[in-house]
């Protein structure tokens, strides 16, 4: 076997193997049945609406819910039958911030890597590291409550990486954070990828998964409705160009037939209608031929997000 | 499947238990000088005061303020361990959301509950060694003929005032585990604690009272721990044994309910 392949099949090795996974509370299923593999060193996301079945299934893999039915392996142990064991290999970077707050941001670090018992040389080591890595160094000796929203995630991943895990998952890592914050977020996310850690995250942003994920989901009402990278995902679903009319009188009604006979998909939404086509030109021409008057014209590639709300409904996020 | 039976790890427990004694380290000056004057007080204004009013002969051969003293030691470590597991705990479980990220380490949600158990258990024993140096010093400089501390068994006290404060920890966090609401807990004190705190024996014996008195505080936790405390003070007899015995089964046949409802709490 050639190294070439040998990288290929390595590459292709999962960590994470879900089988019909199921969660329900009460009578109501969170979680429908849901089929999905990730592989070692990639990242991958969970895109979907709120109340789409994501945190569930984020909480079943790090051992906070328990699966109703179904098989979730995680890097290679059954999650019910082995709850310490997937819990030492995997850094949890939750939703909503639970950092310790009568602990110092440097002491929140070394109590952590004590519930993983971790000798005290380590955990100290990879402090300072950790610190480094998420440039909190000068704030080692800070009170959590002094931080910014952006400082105490970046806390929250360090705290994530004590353990040296092979699986990162983050539950919306950039909620909430200012462009800046998002950004440097981002940029330590890909740091950890290049080091070849698994990253499995949820996220609302297409944008953040356009930019972080190798493959990703969407989910709907407790289902993946699809799953591809980013590029196959938009070139399945959605033809790659968009044209986006905007206008506030009724000339928008006159323009759908227009649209809809030569576009390849049309969606209304408010006051904008997009028109999704292969031949943004030809449309155009079609447009000014009729004389139909437009206050706004704004020309566009696709991206995921024509592809999340062509799934899962552009009413919903209205 | 959420039925079986969990069993807390020593490792765990001992890694939360851990946790609390950082933090304690860090504040513990600031933490306990109000349960050091607490006790003081009622020993001020009933052992003395009120004292002085009950007839020469006090209770049990000997004064008022040698009856109430022991019984204090109790009543503080049930406090103590009270306001660990209920207050405290349920900061951490709703408010701050401690346990939600400490049960994504190998720490289990069980260990976080005896590990809360064994830490209000240890702030019970440090509260009441602390209280009980200053009694068995108090004692023998006011009136060294008849000191609030007269036997030597007293150095076991602070052991049994751990057992006392895991017995009242695990009560507490039942009632934590059961409530979603913090003033909820002002039914747990007025209805439960304080009537523990009045009727147990400290400040007069229940059993002179009719039937079925003395038969219901046999029933209750602080009564024995009371008993214990006192015999341990001024020198046990046989009887203590039995108290002993009844805080130990008490104990080990509640601890298990909390923490299969905190378990349901932390784990969906």
């Amino acid at each position: 076997m050639s190294t070439e392949q040998e990288r290929g099949a390595r590459a292709r090795e999962s960590t994470l193997i879900a089988r019909d996974l199921r969660k329900s509370y009460g009578e109501f299923q969170a979680v429908r049945g849901v089929d999905f593999e990730v592989y070692r060193g990639e990242c991958f996301g969970f895109l979907g609406p709120n109340g789409a079945g994501k945190t569930s299934t984020m909480r079943m893999i790090y051992g906070a819910a328990v699966p109703t039915g179904g098989e979730l392996m995680v890097a290679g142990l059954d999650v019910t039958r082995h709850e310490r064991d997937v819990k030492r290999r995997i850094g949890v970077v939750p939703q909503e911030n639970n950092l310790d707050d009568d602990l110092e941001v440097k002491e929140n670090l070394l109590v952590y890597g004590r519930y993983f018992d971790l000798p005290k040389k380590v955990i100290l080591q990879r402090a300072e590291e950790l610190l480094d890595f998420v440039q909190l160094t000068d704030k080692a000796d800070a009170q959590v409550e002094q931080l910014s929203g952006g400082m105490k995630r970046r806390l929250l991943i360090a705290r994530a990486l004590i353990n040296d895990p092979e699986i990162v998952v983050l539950d919306e890592p950039t909620t909430g954070l200012d462009p800046q914050a998002r950004h440097l977020v981002w940029e330590r996310l890909r740091e950890l990828a290049r080091e070849g850690k698994t990253l499995i995250l949820t996220t609302h942003y297409m944008e953040e998964a356009a930019q972080l994920c190798d493959r990703l989901v969407i989910m709907e009402s407790g289902r993946i409705i699809t799953q591809g990278s980013p590029t196959q995902l938009i070139e399945e679903h959605v033809s790659p160009q968009v044209l986006e009319f905007r206008s506030r009188d009724g000339s928008l009604e006159k323009l759908i037939e227009i649209a809809e006979a030569e576009a390849d998909a049309v969606e209304r939404s408010g006051e904008s209608l997009l028109a999704y086509t292969s031949d943004a030109d030809a449309l155009m021409e079609k447009v000014r031929g009729s004389g139909i008057e437009v206050e706004n014209t704004v020309y566009r590639q696709a991206g995921l997000e024509d592809v999340f709300l062509r799934l899962t409904g552009r009413s919903l996020t209205n | 499947m959420n039925s079986q039976i969990r069993l807390p790890s020593p490792r765990g427990t001992f890694r939360v238990w851990q946790r609390n004694m950082t933090i304690f380290r860090k504040y513990w000056k600031t933490i306990m000088f109000p349960n050091f004057v607490e006790p003081l007080l009622y020993l001020a204004a009933l052992g003395l005061g009120l004292g002085a009013f009950i007839q020469e002969g006090g209770i049990q051969g000997g004064t008022y303020v040698q009856y109430i003293a022991p019984g204090l030691l109790a009543s503080n470590a049930m406090f103590a361990a009270s306001f660990e597991s209920t207050f405290n705990t349920f900061v951490k479980l709703k408010i701050d959301r401690i346990y939600d990220a400490i049960v994504t380490t190998p720490v289990n949600a069980e260990d976080v509950v005896a590990g809360e158990y064994l830490w209000a258990g240890t702030r019970a024993a440090l509260y009441g060694t602390g209280f009980l140096t200053v009694l068995a010093i108090l004692g023998f400089t006011l009136s060294p003929e008849a000191p609030l501390i007269s036997s030597f068994w007293a150095l076991l006290i602070p052991p049994m005032l751990l057992l006392i404060g895991v017995m009242f920890s695990v009560m507490g966090t039942l009632f934590t585990s059961l409530i979603q609401r913090i003033d909820l807990y002002a039914y747990y004190f007025t209805l439960v604690v304080t009537p523990l705190f009045l009727f147990s024996g400290i400040f007069f014996p229940v059993e002179n009272f009719p039937a079925p008195v003395p038969q219901i505080a046999w029933f209750t936790p602080l009564y024995h721990a009371v008993n214990v405390c006192r015999e341990l003070a001024t020198g046990p007899s046989v009887a203590v044994l039995a108290d002993i015995a009844w805080i130990l089964v008490f104990t080990s046949l509640l601890a298990l309910l909390p923490i299969r409802f905190m378990r349901r709490r932390l784990i969906s």
